[in-house]
């Protein structure tokens, strides 16, 4: 899966999760643009992202990522 | 004025000193919580008042070591996210059994010791735990019967208790706990409120036992144990005919030693009716943040608070 598909794939999930966020969904969005972006919400994004690209994430990673790109690209990496 | 409580002073604008104080200590102890303490404190229902009486009780109990109790917070915030993240893959909680809970946690007295003070700590982080405590205050102790007996299962850091043992209507209070880590806490937190502390047992819930009270007090306690259902009926038969439960447990809250998961408030009303008691006041509270539509729509923690009567 290229980068746009994984991001759109992931937007969907954004969209569907924080329905109060209403901006734009571009790598850069990170949690402390997204109100409803806790780190309880967090889980639920990743572990989401988990099922809709078939990839499992450490929980250093789960944690530790910047931004949505920085997911997009992990999740590239995961998928070979 | 330190930079420090500046920037508590900006995260609670409206706080009062002591529980600027704590929020202070907090992110020194765990900066990367800001964003939650700013969340919660931005909500509508934080009452400064009940925070700040709240907060002042925490800082007595904690004393000179409110870092280590801040640290404490920390490590159990990181539990529980732990256990989330096995929530949300697996659709279950991570234990099954009591006695796995009871050696990994209630037996392991240093354990117990960080997940009590953690837990004190989040009365006043978490918006439901501090709307249920405040429930108890001002809702449930209220309406108990002038000299009443009350007894208090499963009292981890002692708030509740001591809340009820001051109270003007109770008579005698007394507390069980299998956690005799739980039992030191609950004497920790009496002496530093500068109260005696009441008769406390190392007793089971389950253990037979002739005596009766008319108030009871099981606060997160059902999702601890293997039969939910047979633990109400126990509730039930150690009140009095005419006695009052103040029974609180959470949907979907994983935790360390959480083993029955309820998906639905209903389905806690459900079983304290299904014990023969009336249920007669309901308190749902969402998790931080979240309304009751979203935290039903999400799976999210809703502390789910009845105020029970035994008819007979
Ligand atoms: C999470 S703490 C609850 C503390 C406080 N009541 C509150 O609501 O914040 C759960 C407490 O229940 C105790 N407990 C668990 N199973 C029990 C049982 N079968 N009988 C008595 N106490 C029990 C634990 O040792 C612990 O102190």
């Amino acid at each position: 899966m290229d980068d746009a598909a994984i991001l759109a794939g992931l937007e969907e999930i954004i969209r569907e999760l924080f329905d109060d966020y209403d901006g734009p969904v571009t790598p850069a969005l990170a949690a402390a643009d997204v109100e409803q972006w806790d780190s309880l919400a967090n889980v639920q994004l990743m572990v989401l992202a988990e099922r809709t690209f078939a990839v499992r994430f450490t929980t250093a990673e789960i944690s530790g990522l910047a931004n949505l790109g920085e997911l997009a690209a992990l999740i590239r990496a995961k998928q070979g | 004025m330190s930079a420090a409580v500046d920037a508590a002073r900006e995260i609670a604008p409206g706080a009062g000193p002591a529980t600027t104080r704590l929020i202070e200590a907090q992110m020194r102890a765990f900066p990367e919580h800001e964003a939650a303490l700013r969340k919660r404190f931005a909500l509508a229902d934080a009452d400064p008042i009940f925070c700040e009486t709240l907060a002042g009780m925490i800082e007595r109990i904690a004393g000179e070591t409110l870092a280590a109790v801040c640290d404490d917070y920390r490590w159990l915030a990181g539990a529980v996210l732990e256990e989330e993240l096995f929530f949300r893959r697996e659709g279950r909680y991570r234990l099954t059994s009591f006695a796995e809970a009871e050696a990994l946690v209630y037996a392991d007295a240093a354990y117990m010791t960080r997940y009590m003070n953690g837990l004190l700590l989040s009365q006043l982080w978490w918006a439901n735990h501090t709307a249920v405590l405040a429930w108890f205050r001002d809702r449930y102790l209220p309406a108990n019967r002038p000299g009443a007996r009350h007894l208090e299962v499963g009292p981890g850091h002692g708030l509740f208790l001591h809340l009820a043992a001051s109270d003007a209507r109770t008579s005698e209070a007394t507390g069980w706990d299998v956690s005799p880590a739980s039992l030191d806490q609950v004497r920790h937190t009496f002496a530093a409120l500068g109260k005696a502390p009441p008769p406390l047992s190392l007793v089971n819930l389950f253990e037979p036992s002739p005596e009766q009270f008319d108030s009871i007090c099981f606060s997160e306690v059902l999702e601890h144990l293997e039969t939910p259902a047979k633990a109400l009926a126990r509730v039930h038969d150690l009140l009095a005919p005419g006695g009052r439960a103040f029974i609180n447990a959470p949907v979907n809250s994983p935790a360390p030693d959480h083993i029955t998961l309820f998906s639905t408030p209903e389905a806690i009303v459900e079983l304290v009716s299904g014990a023969g008691l009336v249920v007669e006041e309901l308190l749902l509270a969402p998790s931080t943040g979240a309304s009751l539509e979203r935290a039903r729509k999400f799976a999210l923690a809703i502390s789910t608070v009845i105020i029970a009567r035994r008819a007979d």
